[in-house]
């Protein structure tokens, strides 16, 4: 069993957990995944690892209340303890020979985003973080990226809070400004990584997207996760979960990542009706 | 005690679960021979001399002498003779491909059918089950310990042979249970998980350890596993990544691997009532590949509600690899074999689903390496399937994680592991490896062999490093 430390809403649908796991806590590297069972008969469900703590022993996950799985997940509490964790899976994110990198986060994908902005920015690299949420009230890790950024972008949709636009708006300002990038790294939803991926392409700049398709086992065995890189298939549980965005097929990610939409929102509905909670 | 011979020539039939009515419930299929029916049965072994039926089993079973003890009434004297080789009678009663194996050599086979070995084996294994209450004596330790990597057939036989010796055995799996492929792909309907979780019971009991959700080579490296204290190391991994065909439309949403598809319904139980996890209901299902898995996910797609369920196979009827039971059990159930076929492309629609799945005919030309007869196209035989879901069951490859995280582990074009022979000893000292990670995609029953040959070589390894 996995013990949760620590619990905290970051906002009203993303939960930040800290849990237990010191054999994980010693291998993880920011751009891995591990894999959740809240209960007994619950879902596999993967998330990226948010941050790590190899001397307490313990795996920080940032979530978002998306559908039954992590409804079920929010209603652990502190001191209380998963079913199953599993983990570090995927591949590290490479970070070597990095100079100057522009970090970009979209929504809850920034949990994903930052800890590689940390390790770059200790590492010496130069960070520039974008990241982007719907409105003000979706904001999180405001203060965690800027001690890792030598220059931070917020921005929001509806211009509430930082600049009103797209990271793709300050993405391109950035470039355009003369700011040479060794790489970008996106990471967010699907379709923002695909217009990232478009723009820098446009700029001939190495983009590295971290993809989260639906998953069962993910140590290789399952293929659900299967994504076309390059024209090849690849399985984002072994060969990624990072890849090239000048060469995914975000359309085809976002197609089959729809696969079981209708199950999730009758999953979800039955959860909030099991759990007295009102369907957002 | 001189035994009344029974000369029947046929086997006694294995009693089953009506076809129109199992096709609808995940129950097991067959119901095991009644008490008569076994001792019955066991009456047709002659007890010959030179005991054909044991070269064909790969973990060397006394069948004879087992068969024996049933004529004679003494089912725990059955089960302790094949308990000796057998960490996992229950399971291999079920799913070993006898009539390949054992019942191959059976004298009896020569005029009429072979003695009923398989069901035998099973009916021994479940009359121990359900009679025998004592806990398995606990072996007197030696000292030494041993890891095992995968708690799947290969790596639980190992565990017990080893564990039987005194070694102090852990197993570390991947999954959050233990079992492998026979909780994950074999279906309930062809092996109940009761069954493996109590034979994953008596290795506890017998003190294996078994540590769940623990990926070797991500969280632990093979190296780590020596530092641990471990004075060898069994790799029994398992296949891994699915093989698709790279034609056309194999992203398409309903197109699943029959890895997928079947650990869906088994390990995650989607089969069950308020299960949370997701599968499409599908109404029109393919099934492309000829093996046991695919007329597991044929099967699992009729019960799972679909009206019109077909294999297609690129072959003839006499060429499928399956085990003939499970092709005769999926035929009565109203699977449908549309063999010497194969697809092409598989047809989309707008929102990305599958429609149809375009296919060729095909005829066998001249036998090819395998000395089966290659499947040739037939010119302008192209037609459509009209399906809503696409099952590959053709085949995987191996598994990166451990051979790309482990320096001086050696491995093949194929990314299989090479193996000394016989005995399982990798190019690394004191690390072995055996089933589906050696030789790609095979049988329970193989993988339970390499694990047994692998123990005691690595029993022999560690008693000379002494």
């Amino acid at each position: 069993m996995y013990k949760i430390v620590r619990k905290k809403e970051l906002n009203p649908t993303v939960t930040l957990m800290e849990i237990e796991a010191p054999l994980i806590a010693k291998k993880a590297e920011p751009g891995q995944f591990i894999i959740f069972r809240a209960k007994e008969d619950s879902e596999r469900v993967p998330l990226t690892i948010a941050d790590y703590d190899r001397e307490k022993g313990t795996v920080t996950i940032i979530f978002q209340i998306v559908g039954g799985a992590t409804m079920e997940l929010n209603t652990l509490n502190e001191g209380e303890s998963l079913h199953d964790f599993v983990g570090p899976l995927g591949k590290p994110s490479e970070t070597e020979g990095l100079k100057k990198v522009a970090v970009v986060g979209g929504g809850v994908g920034c949990a994903i985003a930052y800890p590689i902005a940390k390790k770059l920015h200790n590492l010496g690299c130069e960070v520039h973080s974008i990241v982007g949420f719907r409105n003000k009230d979706l904001v999180i890790l405001e203060d965690e990226f800027k001690a890792a950024s030598d220059k931070l972008c917020m921005m929001t949709d509806d211009g509430s809070y930082g600049t009103k636009g797209l990271v793709t708006n300050a993405l391109e300002e950035l470039i355009n400004e003369g700011n040479e990038y060794d790489e970008v790294i996106a990471i967010g939803p699907v379709i923002m990584m695909k217009f990232v991926s478009m723009l820098t392409k446009k700029y001939n700049i190495k983009t590295i997207v971290s993809m989260n398709p639906i998953m069962i086992d993910g140590t290789g065995m399952c293929g659900g996760c299967r994504l076309t890189v390059g024209g090849e298939t690849k399985f984002a549980c072994v060969d990624g979960p990072d890849f090239d965005g000048h060469l995914v097929d975000f359309d085809e990610a976002m197609h089959r990542g729809t696969m079981y939409r209708d199950f999730e929102s009758h999953a979800r509905e039955e959860s909030c009706n099991l759990l007295n909670k009102e369907v957002k | 005690m001189a035994v009344q011979r029974n000369m029947d020539p046929k086997k006694c039939p294995m009693p089953v679960q009506d076809p129109m009515v199992r096709r609808n419930n995940f129950d097991e299929v067959a119901l095991g021979y009644t008490y008569e029916m076994a001792v019955n049965e066991a009456k047709r072994c002659l007890n010959c001399k030179h005991k054909p039926c044991t070269t064909g089993c790969p973990v060397q079973i006394d069948i004879p002498a087992f068969i024996e003890r049933v004529a004679n009434e003494d089912m725990e004297g059955a089960y302790q003779i094949i308990a000796k080789s057998s960490s996992l009678p229950a399971v291999c009663g079920r799913v070993c491909p006898q009539e390949k194996q054992c019942e191959s050599k059976c004298v009896r086979g020569i005029k009429g059918e072979s003695v009923g070995i398989g069901r035998l084996e099973r009916f021994v294994a479940d009359w121990h089950r359900e009679h025998c209450k004592d806990a398995p004596k606990m072996p007197e330790q030696n000292g030494h310990k041993v890891a095992i990597i995968g708690a799947g057939p290969s790596g639980l036989t190992a565990a017990g042979d080893l564990a039987k010796l005194g070694y102090k055995v852990t197993v570390y799996e991947a999954l959050h249970l233990a079992g492998g492929v026979l909780v994950y792909g074999i279906p309930e309907f062809r092996l109940p998980k009761i069954i493996v979780q109590k034979e994953i019971d008596n290795l506890k009991a017998i003190g294996v350890d078994v540590e769940t959700n623990m990926v070797i080579g991500k969280v632990l490296t093979i190296d780590e596993l020596f530092e641990m204290g471990n004075e060898a190391v069994y790799i029994g991994s398992g296949a891994g990544l699915p093989r698709f065909m790279n034609i056309p439309g194999e992203s398409l949403k309903g197109v699943y691997s029959a890895n997928e598809y079947l650990t869906r319904i088994n390990l995650m139980k989607a089969y069950k009532e308020g299960s949370k996890t997701p599968i499409k209901h599908s109404k029109k299902v393919a099934v492309v590949g000829g093996g046991n898995v695919a007329m597991d996910a044929a099967r699992s797609a009729k019960r799972m509600g679909a009206e019109e369920v077909y294999i297609v196979y690129r072959r003839g009827m006499e060429e499928l690899p399956a085990r003939k039971e499970e092709v005769e059990h999926a035929e009565e159930e109203g699977i449908i074999f549309k063999t010497l076929t194969n697809p092409v492309e598989v047809l989309g629609n707008e929102a990305g689903e599958v429609c149809g799945m375009k296919c060729v005919e095909m005829e066998l030309g001249e036998p090819d390496a395998s000395g089966r007869r290659r499947p040739i196209v037939k010119e302008g035989s192209e037609f459509v399937l009209d399906v809503d879901t696409m099952i590959m069951s053709i085949g995987t490859s191996p598994n990166p994680l451990i051979r790309s995280t482990t320096p001086g582990l050696e491995t093949n074009s194929r990314g299989c592991i090479v193996t000394d022979g016989e005995n399982g000893l990798t190019t690394r000292e004191g690390v072995y490896a055996g089933g589906d990670a050696v030789t790609g995609a095979a049988t329970v029953i193989l993988a339970m062999g390499a694990g047994k040959a692998a123990a005691n070589a690595i029993d022999e390894y560690i008693k000379n490093k002494k």
